[in-house]
C-alpha cells in the first residue's frame, strides 16, 4: 500500500475507533489524521502558512459534523486548487436523496452510508481503503504555480 | 331599523336561504337587516333575535371594542373582499362561545343606503385537518430522524460486540462468545426495525408521481431477477402481460418485489412450484392484480396480522432466513397510498394468493 496520508474527519469516536481498526485489521497501514469537526477539517486543509498544505491521498467525510458540516468543507475544497483534486468519500449515515445529491454536487467522489452490521463496516472501510490508496490512480500533483 | 323591499321580497330571501354559507346583512349603522337559516343555526339565535340588534352580538367579546371601525372602514371603501387582514377570525354563538371563522365581505347598493353582506364560514374543521396534517407531519420527520440518530449508537453495539468476538473470543469462551453474538444479532435485528420505520416515513412522506406503468413487465423483469439469483431452482412463472396501471413507478416496483420476493421464498420447498401474476375482476377499483403461488401457505386466521409491520419478527426464532416481516407491511402502505387495498388468501399448505387493488384509473 502507498503511504498517502488519509484524513478521517468523523465527531463519533465510537465510529472513529471502529474505523481505525477496521483499517487495521486490512492491514491499512497508513497514516490516519483524524479531525473531529469540519472546522478542525479547514483548519487542517488549509493552514495560515499557506504553502505547507497537506494533499492527503483519501479523505473520510462525515455529513453531520460540529461547527462546519461536511458539505461546507465539501465545497471550500472546491473552490482552491489545492484541494480540488483530493478523493473525498462522504461516509455518513444518511440515506437521504437531498445529502446524497448535494454531497455529489458539491464535488464528493463518492457516497457510502455506514452499514450498522460490523462486518459490512469493516468491510466498507477495507474496501474505500483497497480502492482509492490502491487501485484508484489519484490526480497527479498540480504543477507549481510560476511567477 | 331598515325596512327594505328588497331584501324582504321573496326571491331574495330565497337565495339567501340557497348560499351554502350562513349570511348576514348588516346596515350603514350596524344593525343586521337579515340572516339565513344557515346563519340560525351558526349561531344559535332565532331570525326575530337578531333581527335590529347591532352586529356585535356576533363578535367575539375580544374583538368588540374596535369592530364598528372595521365596519365604518370598510363602508368608506367597500369592495368585495374576505375579511380578516388583521388575524385570525372568530363568530360569537348565542352562548357566548366562539368558533374560528372565514368572512368575505360584499356591498351592496340600496335606495336606503349602503348594505353589508357577510358569508360567514365556520372553519373548526379545516383548522383541524390542517393541524392534524402539520402534526402528522412533524412526527413523520421526528420519526425519520430519530431513526436515523439511533443508527449511530447501533454500530457502536454491533460494531463493538463483533471487535469482542474477533479479538477476544479466545479469552471470553463458549459462553461469554455467545453473549456477545446475541448483542450482534439484537443490533442487527434493531437496525431491520429501524430500517423499517425510516421506509415508512419514507413512503409516508414520498409525493406521489404517477404515471402509466406495465405491471406485467415489470413483474417479468423481478421473476427474471429472482431465477438469475438462484439458477438451480425451478419456478415455473406465469405473468400476465400489458396489465397498465396509473401507479408511481418506484413504489408500485416495491409492491410486486415483495409479494414476488414473498412467492419464491415459500416455494422454496417445493420442485413444482408455480407463481402467477395476473388480474382479477376489480370490483369499483380500476385494477385488481394478484400474486399466487403454489408454496407453503399461511392459516387463514392470520391473514390480516401478516400486513402488520413485525408480524414476521416475532417468530424470528422459528424462521430466522424469512426477512424482517415488514415487506407485507411496506405493500399495504403503498398500496393505500394509491387508494388502493391489499389482503390475501389462503389454506396452510395450500398456497397462497395475495391481492392488490389500485384506484388510479386504467390507461390501456
Amino acid at each position: 500500500m502507498t503511504s498517502q496520508t488519509i484524513v478521517l474527519v468523523e465527531d463519533n469516536p465510537d465510529d472513529e475507533a471502529l474505523t481505525l481498526r477496521a483499517f487495521e485489521k486490512s492491514n491499512i497501514r497508513n497514516k490516519v489524521v483524524v479531525l473531529r469537526d469540519g472546522a478542525e477539517a479547514l483548519a487542517y486543509l488549509f493552514p495560515d502558512n499557506g504553502d505547507g498544505a497537506p494533499r492527503p491521498g483519501l479523505i473520510l467525510l462525515d455529513l453531520n459534523l460540529p461547527k462546519v458540516g461536511g458539505l461546507e468543507v465539501l465545497r471550500r475544497m472546491q473552490t482552491d486548487e489545492r484541494t480540488r483534486l483530493i478523493p473525498v468519500v462522504v461516509l455518513t449515515s444518511s440515506k437521504l436523496d437531498e445529502d446524497i445529491l448535494d454531497s455529489y454536487r458539491s464535488g464528493a467522489n463518492a457516497y457510502v452510508r455506514k452499514p450498522v452490521k460490523f462486518s459490512d463496516f469493516a468491510e466498507a472501510v477495507r474496501a474505500l481503503g483497497v480502492f482509492w490508496l490502491l487501485l484508484n490512480e489519484p490526480a497527479p500533483s498540480p504543477a507549481p504555480e510560476s511567477d | 331599523m331598515i325596512e327594505l323591499a328588497s331584501l324582504t321580497d321573496g326571491m331574495c330571501v330565497a337565495l339567501m336561504e340557497a348560499a351554502s354559507d350562513a349570511m348576514v346583512c348588516v346596515a350603514a349603522d350596524g344593525r343586521v337587516v337579515q340572516v339565513n337559516a344557515q346563519a340560525e343555526r351558526l349561531f344559535g339565535y332565532e331570525r326575530e333575535e337578531l333581527i335590529g340588534q347591532p352586529v356585535e352580538i356576533l363578535v367575539p367579546d375580544t374583538a368588540r371594542a374596535v369592530h364598528p371601525g372595521y365596519r365604518a372602514g370598510y363602508i368608506a371603501d367597500p369592495r368585495h373582499r374576505p375579511m380578516g387582514a388583521g388575524g385570525p377570525l372568530a363568530g360569537r354563538r348565542r352562548d357566548a362561545s366562539t368558533f374560528p371563522a372565514e368572512i368575505s365581505l360584499s356591498a351592496i347598493d340600496t335606495d336606503e343606503g349602503i348594505l353589508i353582506a357577510a358569508a360567514i364560514r365556520d372553519v373548526t374543521a379545516q383548522l383541524r385537518a390542517r393541524d392534524l396534517e402539520r402534526s402528522s407531519q412533524s412526527l413523520e420527520s421526528f420519526i425519520y430522524s430519530v431513526s436515523h440518530d439511533l443508527r449511530a449508537p447501533l454500530r457502536a453495539l454491533s460494531g463493538y460486540s463483533g471487535a469482542l468476538l474477533e479479538d477476544y473470543g479466545e479469552i471470553l469462551g463458549a459462553e461469554g462468545r455467545g453473549y456477545a453474538e446475541r448483542i450482534a444479532a439484537a443490533s442487527e435485528q434493531m437496525g431491520q426495525l429501524i430500517d423499517y420505520l425510516l421506509q415508512v416515513s419514507r413512503i409516508s412522506r414520498a409525493e406521489l408521481r404517477l404515471q402509466p406503468v406495465d405491471l406485467g413487465e415489470e413483474a417479468a423483469r423481478i421473476a427474471e431477477e429472482l431465477q438469475r439469483r438462484e439458477p438451480g431452482r425451478h419456478v415455473c412463472f406465469t405473468i400476465a402481460k400489458h396489465v397498465q396501471a396509473l401507479a408511481d413507478r418506484r413504489l408500485i416496483r416495491t409492491v410486486l418485489q415483495n409479494l414476488l420476493d414473498n412467492a419464491w421464498k415459500f416455494t422454496s420447498g417445493r420442485d413444482d412450484a408455480s407463481i402467477e401474476f395476473g388480474t382479477a375482476p376489480s370490483g369499483d377499483a380500476a385494477l385488481c392484480c394478484y400474486v399466487r403461488d403454489n408454496g407453503a401457505g399461511f392459516d387463514p386466521a392470520y391473514a390480516d396480522k401478516l400486513f402488520q409491520p413485525f408480524q414476521r419478527l416475532h417468530a424470528a426464532r422459528d424462521f430466522p432466513a424469512t426477512g424482517t416481516g415488514t415487506g407485507l407491511a411496506s405493500v399495504r402502505q403503498i398500496v393505500e397510498r394509491h387508494g388502493g387495498q391489499a389482503w390475501a388468501e389462503s389454506a396452510v399448505g395450500a398456497g397462497a394468493t395475495f391481492y392488490f387493488t389500485l384506484d388510479g384509473k386504467e390507461t390501456a
